[in-house]
């Protein structure tokens, strides 16, 4: 190993050095105590040479410390692998010995560094960084005229396997060199458990001996620093005590240097594939890089190197902040939201999230603006056409507009400073500063500049929902339809390829044409409900002819392959050609051409194992453009769907999400994958420096995501203000209102019975500890907590429920149930006398439906105006239906059996109990419902049970028509069954309604959409399900939103909420949301609620002290779970 | 206690606007639940001509359950017993919410006019009134005009 190492430091030129290391091997041999770890076995014979010189060597002492240094900084700049005998050392020594021999004398004197410097170059020398003073270091020895001050004090390490020996001797120069080389090796890995071991750092006089010590506080970095042969430190004695005595202060001056083989080895990417990623674990490079960074950061810090350009620098102030504040906080905050969310630890809550963002966001508000292409046919805010100036300028490459720099994000830039005492008069000052970079993340330096490497064009789009992300990407399109490079190259191979076409078709496909022609299509990719609206969109905002759309989806694709399969030209062409037909100019010249296709996760899915076996059009040809629409579809890197997007092949890409990072930071690494950011599209390369540290509760981890996204995502968010203080997005208001409802007695007892079951279940499992292994067990156990709170017969399953809920609608012909009545009853065990008067009665009842008198006849139980009457099919009295039903329930209570209230006629059943249901003079609508319609009473029976929650729904939507009688409501509830029931009752109640679902086919989602848009002069509500239709979808000409149920954060709900209230808004938007008291749902709203506040005091901060608050948000990011 | 239910409120209003003859019904002012009843004996019974205090209330679960009622007026009445309790189908088990303050004291009206001492409360007040219908009615005389003034 020793050969090994040493055998790189002979590589430099400098001879002295060498000379100086013939003889140091020895005293390293004799002396361990100074040596890295990895150093100490020197082959033996070089060390027996050492010995007789020893003596001559001490009175060169000094200069040869400081020759050393040049050394090492040589040897370090042209590592050599081969082992290297003694007689190398020698060899060396004689060869270049002389010139060197000549400049030692002037550095003896004074500091010594000058000589070094003035020959070398940056790279090859210690430069001068800073100087700082120590005034607490102490002396171990006592005695007389050790040191002076303005004496020369070496600092160096001691070797740490053997406890320090009584007489110190200098050297030092072999094992800093030796240990050089050892960087570069991975045999380091054994250095650093010995180098954890202590940190002391030792002073020592122009003699060499040892007199003292560095304070524990600074040893503790500058150990390392050392160690790494980052630095070296010369030191002065400034103030000391004639006599020193053991534990007496010294203050020592120390001028800082920079190693050239601090520089030397690592450049950011090689090194990391080699060395560490490969395994792992943190490795002792790792251990090495982190402890360098710390030092590095602590010691620019101490000598005040402030970095001169570079994004940087205030993080990491913010950085040795957190670290105190850090635990405190611990335990509070993340924690109760996690228990509920199915994911572990790593999830973000909201405000980590805006925290995130908020870097990015900082500058947007003075971003340019730019205007749209002329065939872009809406006028676009402000906000967007900043976006659209941002869009463009990456696209182009351009990336002053938010003024990134091209340096490479993570890593600063910082000049070395000028030396203040040019006492040897010996260097240059004219010198030209010389900058060199430092990473403040991982530590690295570097002398070249740290490009940040952009190969691929495009980014993240990341608005908040509902402000027209869509529209912006359209102007996008427009604007950008060829890039400039693309258009010439087009107009070169114009001429002659004109009729050339390349095609979806891969067996039409040519390299010569390809190459030939710069790809002009843009693909979007969206989930398959929105494809539709994109297509509209995309139409809507162009000109009429400026832009032809395909959808290539379902049926659609399927047509466009059998085209291709055909291998008929014409038929190829006339669908596909559009993709890629050659000229580029945004107006049409000849047949339309298709800029752009619209296709869905799915089909790309499907395309792309296709492609992998055979072909796939999709995948075959090179976009100009890929866009990816509720990008966080694809979050999962090892999803199917993220693995094909990544395949396709494009030259700008684009991601747009309201939620680039929906729990997890890896969320983000897939987007930054594909838009093939780099580095960070190394996966290996993001887990090691975000996903890990964060996980270790590095805030480190954050900051590089800031910095990240700075630099490619956009994101506004709709209460933000432009430059003139006005909101960006002026949308309506909007008002939410929580209605909490008390269940019915009978909805109480079944959820009540399902709680304690619940209850019961997971005590048991708490007290044996199995909760964890259980967790999807109770998660459905909640699950069905949550259903029961909507609506018993989504819980309960037997026949009666079912009887209780048939299809159909229920209606009752009048004339039938009269018939019923006469003929039916014959076989009852009234006497016919009776049933003759019943009749009699019935008939009477049934005719005077109509009168309007009966409007005000009297409920017997609540003595009100019957609001919705029934009949009770048994004897025909009539009742309120709540009145009838409640008392029908307290008599199954107490185990007697339902009675008529009014004539005790019993039994009788609810699903018998006949509704009389008034239409309105002006209701509306003929499609609807049977042949009742003519007369304008008509019967039902109450063979559908509601829930409370429908009926408070229904009650709404009552009042809703009463006040509006064309509104528009959309209803959301996460449980498709719970929907079919909610529209059960809607009929009932004459409601329009429409339905929008995950199970639904994209044909039928659009014509629920459309339709549900359709102008009419009645009321319309659309039944959505939270999950299929709580992203994308643009639902602004409805203006009532109703949520039946709760999720577990409010975050989602918001997005469905923000499918109405968002641009294109007009009015007020009325959120209404049921709760049902004393259930599951209050605990989730608590829930909710916390998350809120959280996000609410994020939010209060950004605004104001924004570095005290992102300390406060780190403690909350952090906080134990 | 909620608010009162609407049913509630409009039979305390039809009581005092129109009430029952022979039957006054008042709510106390600090509970509206609760009602001082008179009930003038029935012409022709052996309880004419007196003026009987019962007390009624209203439980929360009313109109679907029964009101509760008691005389507060010793009474001599097969059905009746000592502390006042009154045996009455309509408030037990043949309850119906469509039944109302003004129908129960009615009916207990009635009651006072037919005693039915097959299905007996006081037992040994039936025991008198089967044996000797004649002595009963006299002691329920006596007994009204004793306490019932």
């Amino acid at each position: 190993m020793d050969g090994h190492d040493a055998s790189t430091f002979f590589s430099g030129s400098d001879n002295e050095d060498d000379a100086m290391l013939v003889e140091q091997p020895d005293e390293n041999a004799s002396e361990p105590l100074f040596l890295d770890g990895s150093d100490d076995d020197k082959s033996p014979e070089p060390s027996e040479k050492a010995k007789g010189k020893r003596r001559a060597d001490d009175a060169y002492d000094d200069a040869e410390y400081i020759d050393d240094d040049a050394t090492e900084s040589t040897g370090g700049d042209v590592p050599r692998a081969s082992s290297v005998s003694d007689f190398d050392f020698s060899d060396h020594h004689s060869r270049h010995s002389s010139p060197d021999r000549d400049s030692p004398p002037p550095a003896k004197k004074q500091r010594i560094a000058s000589p070094v410097r003035e020959t070398a170059p940056i790279l090859d020398a210690p430069t001068y960084i800073g100087e700082f003073i120590i005034p607490n270091a102490w002396s171990n020895i006592s005695g007389k005229g050790i040191v002076k001050v303005n004496d020369t004090v070496q600092i160096r390490r001691p070797k740490l396997e053997t406890k320090p020996k009584a007489k110190p001797k200098p050297n030092g120069l072999g094992n800093k060199q030796i240990s050089i080389a050892t960087m570069f090796k991975p045999q380091v890995t054994s250095a650093p458990t010995k180098k954890k071991a202590d940190t002391i750092v030792r002073l020592y006089n122009k003699n060499g001996s040892e007199f003292g010590r560095l304070p524990q506080e600074t040893s503790s970095w500058v150990a390392h620093l050392l160690d790494l042969k980052v630095v070296e430190l010369r030191g002065k004695m400034t103030d000391c005590p004639e006599r020193l005595s053991t534990g007496a202060s010294l203050i020592v001056t120390v001028d800082v240097y920079m190693l050239p083989s601090a520089f030397s080895s690592r450049s950011v990417e090689p090194l990391k594939d080699d060395f560490m990623w490969k395994e792992g674990d943190e490795t002792s490079e790792e251990i090495n890089l982190r402890e360098r960074k710390v030092a590095l950061l602590k010691l620019f810090k101490q000598i005040g190197l402030k970095p001169r350009s570079g994004a940087n620098v205030k993080l990491s102030k913010a950085d040795t902040k957190l670290n105190v504040s850090k635990p405190k906080r611990k335990t509070e905050i993340v924690g109760d939201g996690e228990e509920v969310e199915v994911d572990d630890e790593e999830d973000l809550s909201k405000s980590d999230l805006d925290m995130i963002y908020q870097k990015a966001q900082r500058g947007d508000k003075d971003m340019k603006e730019m205007e749209p292409a002329d065939t872009f046919a809406m006028t676009l805010r402000g906000y967007q056409k900043q976006a659209l100036c941002w869009m463009q300028s990456l696209e182009s490459g351009k990336m002053d507009v938010r003024e990134a720099s091209s340096m490479h994000p993570l890593w600063s830039e910082y000049t070395f400073p000028p030396r203040e005492d040019p006492s040897t008069g010996v260097f240059d000052l004219t010198e030209e500063e010389k900058p060199f970079y430092f990473n403040p993340y991982s530590g690295e330096l570097s002398l070249k500049f740290p490009k940040s490497e952009r190969t691929c064009r495009g980014g993240i789009l990341a608005d908040e929902m509902g402000m027209g992300k869509t529209i912006m990407l359209s102007a996008l399109i427009h604007t950008n339809l060829v890039s400039e490079e693309d258009k010439a190259a087009a107009a070169a191979s114009a001429l002659s390829t004109k009729t050339q076409q390349l095609r979806l078709n891969a067996a039409f496909k040519s390299v010569k044409r390809r190459s030939n022609r710069a790809p002009s299509a843009t693909l979007i990719v969206a989930p398959t409900s929105l494809l539709s609206q994109w297509a509209e969109e995309m139409e809507r905002s162009s000109k009429p002819g400026a832009v032809k759309v395909l959808v290539w989806h379902g049926q659609n694709r399927t047509d466009i392959e059998a085209a291709v399969n055909s291998g008929e030209d014409g038929d190829a062409e006339e669908i596909l050609d559009s993709e890629d037909e050659e000229d580029c100019k945004p107006k049409k010249k000849k047949a339309p051409r298709i800029q752009i296709v619209i296709t869905s996760y799915g089909v790309l899915v499907s395309e792309h194992a296709r492609s992998e076996k055979g072909r796939s059009p999709i995948f075959d040809m090179e976009w100009l453009r890929v866009v990816l629409d509720e990008a966080h579809s694809c979050k999962n890197r090892a999803s199917r769907t993220a693995k094909a997007v990544y395949a396709l092949q494009a030259r700008r890409r684009w991601a747009v999400t309201g939620t680039p990072i929906v729990n997890k930071l890896e969320d983000l690494f897939s987007l930054l994958r594909f838009i093939n950011f780099k580095p960070w599209s190394d996966f290996t390369f993001y887990r090691s420096f975000i996903t890990l540290p964060f996980l270790a509760r590095d805030p480190k981890a954050i900051e590089i995501v800031q910095v990240i996204l700075e630099s490619i995502l956009l994101r506004r968010e709709k209460n933000m203000k432009d430059s003139d203080g006005k909101k960006i997005v002026d949308l309506p208001s909007k008002e939410i209102k929580i209605l909490k409802l008390e269940f019915s007695m009978a909805e109480r007892k079944i959820y009540d019975a399902i709680y304690v079951n619940v209850k019961k279940n997971f005590d048991s499992l708490q007290s044996k500890g199995l909760v964890g292994k259980n967790y999807t067990n109770l998660l459905a156990m909640l699950m069905r907590l949550r259903r029961a709170v909507l609506h018993p017969s989504l819980v309960l399953n037997h026949e009666e429920e079912r009887a209780m809920s048939p299809a159909g609608d229920g209606i009752v012909d009048v004339q039938e149930l009269l018939a019923r009545l006469k003929g039916g009853n014959k076989d009852s065990s009234t006497s016919s006398q009776e049933t003759e008067s019943t009749n009699v009665f019935a008939s009477d009842v049934l005719s005077k439906l109509n009168n309007d008198d009966e409007d005000s006849a009297e409920c017997p139980i609540c003595l009100d105006v019957m609001e919705r009457p029934v009949i009770v099919s048994e004897c025909m009295h009539k009742t309120c239906k709540d009145c009838i039903l409640m008392y029908v329930a307290t008599r199954e209570e107490k185990g007697q059996e339902p009675a008529c209230p009014t004539c005790a006629h019993a039994p009788i059943r609810v699903n018998q109990i006949i509704e009389v249901i008034k239409t309105e003079a002006d209701a509306q609508d003929g499609d609807a419902e049977g042949p009742e319609r003519q007369s304008e009473v008509m019967l039902r029976k109450n063979n559908f049970q509601s829930s409370t929650k429908i009926d408070a729904l229904i009650e709404h939507l009552k009042r809703l028509r009463d006040q509006d009688p064309c509104f528009r409501a959309v209803v959301f509830s996460q449980f498709t069954t719970f929907m079919d029931l909610i529209q059960k009752a809607l009929r009932r109640e004459m409601f329009e309604d429409y339905r929008y679902d995950g199970t639904m086919d994209i044909r039928k989602r659009t014509v629920a959409i459309n339709k549900f848009k359709e102008p009419s002069r009645s009321p319309k509500v659309l039944v959505i399900s939270l999950k299929a239709g709580g992203v994308g979808l643009n639902l602004t000409n409805a203006n009532h939103v109703f949520m039946m149920d709760c999720w577990w954060n409010a975050a989602t709900e918001n997005q469905a909420i923000d499918r109405v209230h968002r641009l294109g808004q007009e009015k007020t938007v009325y959120v209404t949301h049921f709760i049902i008291n004393e259930t599951i749902e209050g605990r989730i709203l608590q829930i909710q609620k916390r998350k809120t506040a959280i996000v609410q005091e994020a939010f209060r901060g950004a605004a104001k002290k924004a570095e005290k608050d992102s300390v406060e948000n780190f403690r909350i990011i952090f906080g134990e779970d | 206690m909620a608010g009162l239910p609407k049913r509630i409120i409009k039979e305390t209003e039809r009581l005092m606007a129109d009430p029952a003859p022979g039957i006054t019904a008042t709510p106390h002012d600090d509970n509206l639940r609760y009602f001082d009843v008179t009930i003038a004996g029935p012409d022709g019974s052996p309880f004419a001509a007196g003026n009987f205090r019962l007390e009624l209330f209203l439980p929360e679960e009313y109109p679907m359950a029964p009101p509760k009622v008691r005389f507060l007026t010793k009474i001599y009445h097969p059905n009746i017993d000592k502390l006042g309790r009154i045996c009455l189908d309509i408030l037990k088990d043949k309850w119906s919410p469509a039944l109302q303050i003004r129908t129960v004291l009615l009916s207990i009206q009635a009651l006072l006019s037919s005693p039915n001492p097959d299905d007996p409360l006081a037992t040994d007040v039936a025991k008198h009134y089967k044996e000797d219908e004649k002595d009963a009615q006299r002691v329920s005389q006596e007994w009204t005009q004793l306490y019932a003034k």
